[in-house]
This record gives C-alpha cells, sequence and structure tokens, in this order.
C-alpha cells in the first residue's frame, strides 16, 4: 500500500511541476523566467536604460550644445528661403560621381524617399494620408514652387538642403542620413527629375 | 539644351492636353465637386486641409470662408500666381503673404478658371465622413473566434462521450435490474475494473510520468528565452500600419541598424518628420500621437513647438535583448550579410503589437551561421574572399567556415 502512495504521490509532483513550469516561457506582458539575472543584465547602463547619474534621468544625453563629432563638417546654413537659395548657388556635390555611388543613392532613395515621392519620383508614394498624397513630381516643368523655380530646376544645394531641414510637409533627415548620404540621394533625384517614367 | 527645350516643349504640350482634356469634361457640369475633389488631393491636400481657417497645414485651412472673404477673380489670379498678385500690391494677397510667414505658394499656372471652380467647389462642399475602417478588429476577432471554437468543439465532443457513457451505465443497470441482478454504480464498476486489470495503473503512471517529464524538460528549456514576448507599449504604435500598408521601410525609423551596433529605436524628431502634419490616427484617432506631442512639447493647433517646454522621454519597453555576455552587432549583419531583418524579427509589418519572433538563443544563431552561404562577390572584403575559395576550392562557404563559430567572435 505504501509503495502505491508513492506512486501516486510521484505522479501528482510531476503534474504540479509540470503545470508551474508552463509559466516560464514569455507571453504576453510576462516577459518569462530567467536563470542568474545577472549573467544576463548588464552592470553598466545601456544605450536606452535609466540612469540616475544623470538628473533628467537618460542614459543617452544629448551632446553640449554647439559640439560637433570628429570629422564632422558643420552645415553653415539656416532653414530660411534665402539659405535655401544661397545653398543651391554655393553648394554643389562634392562626391566622385560614378555608377556605384548612383547605385548606392538609389539604395539609399528606397529607404528613405520612395514612400512619399515614389519609386519613380512622380510623388506617388507609398503613403496613405491626404496630406501626402500631393507629394510634386521631380519632373515638373511646370508649377514655379516658393523658390522661383519648378521641381525639374532644383539644383544640387537646393536638394541638400532640403533633405536637411525639410520643405513644406517634409520633415527634416539630418538625423538620419549623413551628409555623404544625402548627396548621394542629390545624385538620383538628379537622375529622376529627368523624368525617365 | 535643345534636348531640355524639347523635353520643356513636349511637356507643356502633354499639359495643354491634359487640360483641353479636364475642360472638356467640364463643359457639360459647370462646377463639379468631384473633379475638384481630384485635383484638391494631388495638387493642394499635402498644404491645405478642409475645413476653417485656423485648421493650418502649411497655408491655412479651406472652406467656404474663402469664397466670402475673396473674389473668384481674385483666387483665380491667387493660385495661378501668387507672387505676381503680391508683387502687383494686392494688398488682401500681401495680407494673406505676411500672415504666413512669408511662405510663398506654389504657382499653378496650369490650371484653367473652370479646374479652380471645380476645386472651390469642393471647397465649398467639403469632405465627404470617411467611413471608420474595423477591418483590423474584426480579422483579430475572428483569429482568436476560431481558435476557441475549435476548443468548444472539442469540448462538446468529450461531453458528449461522457453522457453516452453515463447513458450506456444507466442503460446496463436497468437491464441488469430488471434481470433481477444487483446494479453497480459507475465508480465502483470503474475500480472493480481495475483491480482487475492493474497493467493499466502501470501504464496509466508511465505515461504521466513521460509526460509530466517532457512539459518539465520543454518548461526548462523556455527560462531565459523570451520568445513570444509581447508587451504592452507606452504608445500603441503600429508596425503594421506604419511599415506595412504604409510601405515605410524599416530603415527609415531604425536608422542606426546600418551604421552601428544598435538598430536604435528611433528619437522623437523622426515621428515628426510625418507627424507634425498627421495629427490623427486611422485606427487610434488623436489619443496616440497626442502622447508624442505631450513627451516633446508640440501644440498640434498651432503646429509650433511649445517653448521651455520640459521633455519626457517615451519610456518603450525593450523587447529584443540579447544576454550581455553575448556581443551582436546590426550593421555587420544588414550592411555586410545583407540580411533582411524579417529573418530575425519576424513578420513585423504584419505586427499591431510587436512580439519577439525568434528564440535568441545561441543554438538559434548557430544554426544560422552554419546555413548562410557568405557572399563572396563583396568588394569590400574581395582580397579576403579570393583567399577563402581557394582554400575551400570554390564549394559553397557558410558563416562557420570562416569563423562564425568562434567562441571570441560574440563573447569577449
Amino acid at each position: 500500500m505504501k509503495k502505491v502512495t508513492k506512486i501516486v504521490s510521484l505522479t501528482l509532483a510531476t503534474f504540479a511541476a509540470s503545470f508551474m513550469l508552463q509559466s516560464c516561457g514569455a507571453e504576453g506582458d510576462h516577459p518569462g523566467f530567467e536563470y542568474m539575472p545577472n549573467m544576463y543584465r548588464s552592470a553598466s547602463y545601456e544605450t536606452y536604460s535609466e540612469n540616475p547619474v544623470f538628473e533628467n534621468g537618460i542614459t543617452a544625453q544629448l551632446s553640449v550644445e554647439g559640439t560637433i563629432p570628429r570629422g564632422f563638417t558643420p552645415f553653415e546654413y539656416d532653414n530660411t528661403l534665402e539659405d535655401f537659395l544661397r545653398a543651391g548657388k554655393e553648394l554643389s556635390n562634392p562626391l566622385s560621381l560614378d555608377a556605384k555611388t548612383l547605385a548606392e543613392g538609389k539604395e539609399l532613395y528606397g529607404i528613405f524617399c520612395t514612400h512619399c515621392h515614389g519609386a519613380k519620383g512622380d510623388g506617388k508614394g507609398s503613403i496613405k494620408h491626404p496630406v501626402y498624397g500631393a507629394v510634386p513630381d521631380y519632373a515638373d516643368a511646370i508649377a514655379p514652387r516658393r523658390s522661383g523655380s519648378t521641381m525639374n530646376e532644383m539644383n544640387d544645394g537646393q536638394i541638400f538642403h532640403t533633405i536637411t531641414f525639410g520643405l513644406n510637409a517634409m520633415g527634416p533627415h539630418a538625423s538620419q542620413l549623413t551628409q555623404k548620404e544625402r548627396w548621394k540621394i542629390v545624385q538620383y533625384v538628379h537622375e529622376l527629375q529627368q523624368g525617365s517614367n | 539644351m535643345t534636348s531640355k527645350n524639347g523635353k520643356l516643349f513636349s511637356s507643356k504640350v502633354l499639359a495643354l492636353f491634359a487640360l483641353l482634356f479636364i475642360t472638356s469634361i467640364n463643359v457639360s457640369t459647370a462646377q463639379n465637386a468631384e473633379l475638384g475633389e481630384g485635383l484638391f488631393s494631388s495638387n493642394c491636400a499635402s498644404c491645405h486641409y478642409l475645413g476653417d481657417e485656423s485648421k493650418k497645414l502649411i497655408g491655412p485651412g479651406l472652406a467656404g470662408h474663402i469664397n466670402e472673404k475673396y473674389s473668384t477673380e481674385w483666387l483665380y489670379s491667387w493660385i495661378k500666381n501668387s507672387s505676381e498678385l503680391i508683387a502687383s500690391g494686392d494688398e488682401q494677397a500681401i495680407e494673406a503673404f505676411e500672415k504666413y510667414n512669408k511662405t510663398q505658394m506654389t504657382a499653378f499656372p496650369q490650371f484653367s478658371n473652370d479646374d479652380i471652380d471645380n476645386i472651390l467647389a469642393y471647397i465649398q462642399e467639403g469632405p465627404k465622413e470617411a467611413v471608420p475602417e474595423s477591418s483590423v478588429s474584426a480579422s483579430d476577432g475572428s483569429n482568436s473566434e476560431a481558435f476557441s471554437t475549435s476548443k468548444g468543439l472539442m469540448g462538446i465532443a468529450l461531453a458528449l462521450l461522457l453522457l453516452t457513457l453515463l447513458v450506456l451505465v444507466k442503460v446496463k443497470n436497468v437491464l441488469k435490474e430488471a434481470k433481477g441482478e444487483k446494479s453497480v454504480s459507475l465508480l465502483s464498476g470503474a475500480g472493480s475494473w481495475l483491480k482487475a486489470n492493474p497493467i493499466f495503473i502501470v501504464f496509466f503512471v508511465i505515461f504521466t510520468m513521460l509526460y509530466g517529464g517532457k512539459v518539465v524538460w520543454d518548461g526548462l528549456l523556455t527560462v531565459g528565452v523570451q520568445q513570444g514576448y509581447q508587451p504592452e507599449q507606452p504608445i500603441a504604435f503600429s508596425h503594421k500600419i506604419h511599415a506595412g500598408e504604409n510601405g515605410v521601410d524599416c530603415n527609415y525609423c531604425h536608422s542606426g541598424a546600418r551604421h552601428s551596433k544598435s538598430a536604435g529605436v528611433p528619437s522623437a524628431n523622426v515621428c515628426m518628420n510625418c507627424h507634425t502634419y498627421i495629427s490623427s490616427g486611422t485606427e487610434t484617432g488623436t489619443t496616440e500621437i497626442a502622447k508624442i506631442y505631450e513627451a516633446i512639447g508640440f501644440d498640434p493647433e498651432t503646429r509650433t513647438y511649445i517653448e521651455n517646454y520640459e521633455q519626457k522621454p517615451i519610456e518603450w519597453v525593450r523587447i529584443h535583448n540579447l544576454p550581455d555576455l553575448a556581443y551582436y552587432n546590426h550593421s555587420q549583419h544588414v550592411n555586410v550579410a545583407g540580411i533582411e531583418c524579417q529573418t530575425c524579427h519576424g513578420p513585423v509589418e504584419e505586427m499591431d503589437v510587436v512580439e519577439q519572433y525568434a528564440p535568441l538563443t545561441m543554438a538559434w544563431c548557430i544554426d544560422c551561421h552554419k546555413e548562410t552561404k557568405v557572399d563572396t562577390d563583396n568588394p569590400y572584403y574581395h582580397d579576403l574572399n579570393e583567399n577563402w575559395v581557394k582554400k575551400y576550392h570554390g564549394e559553397d562557404i557558410t558563416v562557420d567556415m570562416i569563423g562564425g563559430l568562434e567562441c571570441g567572435k560574440c563573447h569577449y
């Protein structure tokens, strides 16, 4: 009889253990259990973790105003129409342009521009919101914009200024694209201004 | 030069034909709001909302009030070329120009008076009531419904079986009583059956132990593995709407993936590239987008940032988290290997709420390193690749063959 009780209790224990362990895995808001978390969790503060050292509690601090990264050339233009026109007069693409940079520009254009400007640059992107339904065609030669020129007349500096600061409903993309990447896109936009479609 | 002129000429001719086409339709209906809607949404909508003047986008909101404020003749010349009108010293034109930070409106010389009439008719009429979309929640509902019905069917089948058993026992007892024998209850019957067949108990115990053992083993394997983790985020941001329906590339927001170890959670300024002007979402209206504005201090009414606002971080809940003892670099996988984001993160563009798709265990990393072929055409590693190809006599080279399983590559 004792033997039977032993077997029964063992069976029950296995059942109980299996039910408890079923909740070890992650589901919904529950990240699951960890074994020895101190091997897993970083002892140092991670990029996006909270931080008691700084007053605002953030690890990812902004750099001090006025500082620039090593090797970075500041863009000495403001977000104004005057500087837009000035950039158009003074700047030209510093990259040596070839098929390789054009291909890279096309890839970057695909990531950062197509959803509004369309793969052909005709302004027919995939964004469904009405505000981004009236994006101008790069090849448009009819309607003069505020700069006095049409879309297909935009030059190097003007396009670079636009990517950097945004224009009308377009936001600034300086934080997402390095200057070199912007120049590659400028090169590809010139291609689209030809309106090959 | 001549080719450019030629192109200009041909596009002008095209535009003329387009105008002729549009105007020829307009002859029958002097003011056609439907045509106006098409023109408005493809030419005006990125700078003007429909509605009160205060509903500013780039320029003022447009509604019936503009017909009262301005004469139709004035509107014709304003829309066709506002800078000319301003230069001519027109008081109303100068006033409008000054009011909107001297932002000049794009000229639309290609519009005929009829086109403008149609646009004005559309503006006067206002937008048609949009039908609220509920497709997403509907599909979610049907999924869980299908799941619960399969479970329900199982339950019903079990209940039916139990009922049949009870009925059979009852029938047997009734027959026994009719024969004059003693009836047997279900429990005592089962007890005496088990006594007569002890082998069943043995099999039952063995089965239970094996099954239980497997469940325990599987359970232990999920310790520290967060596959399926799907926490609620502070803002109900839907990747399905952004990356799926609107086709925004992953790298647009997670621009760090191409350059650095971390793919990066986009800072709010990236949200604001679009949400400066889109303040109402398709699923949640204004509530969720307003949380971005609250974090960074943006007034959606005036579309300006509030000065001296104490900005608060948006506390996203981290989902994918490798243990600190493992090193992983996004740019190496995205840029050099050219691996799709979805390989590790799953179909994020279909997820309303993101969940951890892959187990992110070491075995999972190693499996992939054993299967993935190295792109030996990568020009950056030309010399290195040449050596590898020579060493392996041109056979397929996988990541593990070039050191992808070395401990120090990921643990140091």
